[in-house]
Parts: structure tokens; sequence; C-alpha cells
């Protein structure tokens, strides 16, 4: 029952109370007092006066210079994640010694017709042959439907005169001695695969033709393997 | 408060503008920071790299490198 009546009686003490507050808004630099007490009546001390420590600038450049922080933070924090993510990603690329050994370039001129030229690309073997008109003419005189893995020799040469494969036997990745074997191309010494003058496989284990590698003329007499 | 400044009101107040803001600042910083990073290590590394000592080793000028 007490309890309630000091609940009735809330309202008409809230008079001061607001009187207390209303009095809160003082101009700057004023001291406060303050509404509390410590307990046995003495006051419990005064706020301090904090207006020393506020912004004379007033509150446009105050925003503007914090907006800017935000953004300057937001922008490195931006360009240094593109980079680690982009340092990642061309991490995995190929690099710059791959790149080089990708590529090879031998000059044809140096070749006499009816010579083989070995020369290595990604580490494999490459057999160039110049091959003379006869062996052009032996090449294409082969009836295609017969072969094991039928290509005729035009799909197999850029220009006739030139043979272009990667060395390694489609059996099991000997590499075929030059101008051996039954048919006057290539010879397997591993498991006896005889190549012709196409490099397509004649006789013997191995199921395909040499492989042809990606090649270009970019001169006259320059061959770009790669 | 009082009227906010042009530059707020242009700039911040959107927040699409303020990001692209911030990305077209990211693009600036970050070209700006490549430069002059490059630009300090040539400085201390001046004349030991193959760029500063390549004309000594090829003489052909055909500029085309392999």
């Amino acid at each position: 029952m007490a309890s309630k009546s000091l609940l009735r009686s809330i309202p008409r003490a809230a008079n001061t109370m607001r009187a207390l507050s209303t009095t809160a808004t003082k101009a700057v630099g004023a001291t406060y007092e303050s509404p509390f007490s410590s307990g046995n009546g003495k006051p419990a001390g005064n706020i301090p006066d904090f207006s020393a420590y506020r912004s004379k600038a007033g509150s446009n450049s105050n925003l503007l210079f914090q907006y800017f922080m935000v953004g300057t933070m937001g922008a490195v924090t931006a360009a240094s994640a593109k980079t680690t993510v982009q340092d990642f990603l061309v991490n995995m690329s190929a690099s710059a010694d791959v790149l080089a050994m990708a590529k090879v370039e031998v000059d044809l001129a140096a070749i006499p017709e009816g010579k083989n030229v070995l020369i290595k690309w990604r580490g494999k073997p490459v057999f160039i042959r110049h091959r003379t008109a006869d062996e052009i003419k032996e090449a294409n005189a082969v009836k295609v439907e017969s072969l094991r893995d039928p290509q005729k020799d035009e799909d197999r040469v850029k220009k006739p005169e030139w043979l272009v494969m990667v060395g390694v036997c489609t059996h099991l990745g000997c590499v075929p001695i030059g101008e051996a074997g039954d048919f006057g191309g290539w010879f397997c010494p591993c498991h006896g695969s005889h190549y012709d003058i196409s490099g397509r496989i004649r006789k013997g284990p191995a199921p395909l033709n040499l492989e042809i590698p990606a090649y270009d003329f970019t001169e006259e007499t320059l061959l770009s393997i790669g | 408060m009082p009227a906010a400044s042009p530059i707020y009101n242009f700039l911040v107040r959107r927040n699409y503008v303020f990001l692209g803001v911030i990305f077209a600042g990211a693009f600036g910083f970050e070209m700006a920071f490549d430069k002059g990073s490059d630009r300090i290590w040539d400085s201390l590394n001046k004349d030991r790299q193959w760029k500063d000592i390549r004309a000594k080793y090829v003489q052909d000028a055909d500029g085309d490198d392999e």
C-alpha cells in the first residue's frame, strides 16, 4: 500500500523534475550543477566544462573530414584487395621462362634436301625433314584407306617439302629413329613401329600417326614451332 | 545543422556516388602507388637492371626482342 501511494505522488513531483531538466539548456561554456547528490545532502560535484575540446571548425567541415577518412580507407582497402587477388592469379599463369621455352624458331635454310633435323621443343623432340620430290610423291601415292590411321599427306604438312612432327612414338613414347624402317621413314626401336615418309604408322603396335605440332612459316625460311 | 558544403552534397550524400568516388579513388591511388614505387625501385637499382645495361651487350637496335 505504501508503494502505491508513492506512485500516485509522482505526477505532482514531476513539475520539479521538469524544471531541473529545462535548466540544463544553458549557454555553451557555462558550468553545470549536478542534479544528483552523493547521498548525504552534499552535491556530487560539478560536471566539467568541455567547451575547450569542442571543434571550432563547425559541424560541416568535421562531417566532410570524417567521410573523407572513411572514403580514403575504403579506397586503400579496395586497391590492396585487388592487388592481392591479382598477385595470386598472376602467380598461377605461366612464368617468363616457360613462355620463352614455348616457342622455338628454326632456320630452314641450314637444312639441305633429304636431311632430318631433331630439335627440342617443350621438352620433346621434334623432327623436321626436308623432303625430296620423290619422297613427296611417295607419300601421296599411298592408298589412304589402307592405313591404320587414315590421313592424307597434304593434311599433315603445310608445305609439302617440310615435314614437321613431334618425335614421340604414339605407342609408348620412345623416340623413333629417322631414315629407317620398312617404309623409308621412321622406325621405333622399342617395339618395332614403322612410320612412312609422312610420319604415318604402317606397321607395328603404334595406334596413331606421329603427332603434328602447331607450327608456322613466319618467313620464307623461318619455321616457328608452338 | 547548417547547410552542408557543396562537396559533401555532390560526392558523399548519395551512397552510390560515394562508392563510385571510392572506386575511382582506388584506381587512381593504385596507379600513383605503382608508378611511385617503381620509380623508387628503379632509382635504388640504377645501372643494375637489364634495361639499364642492355645497350652495352645488345648492339642491334631493332627493338624486336625475342
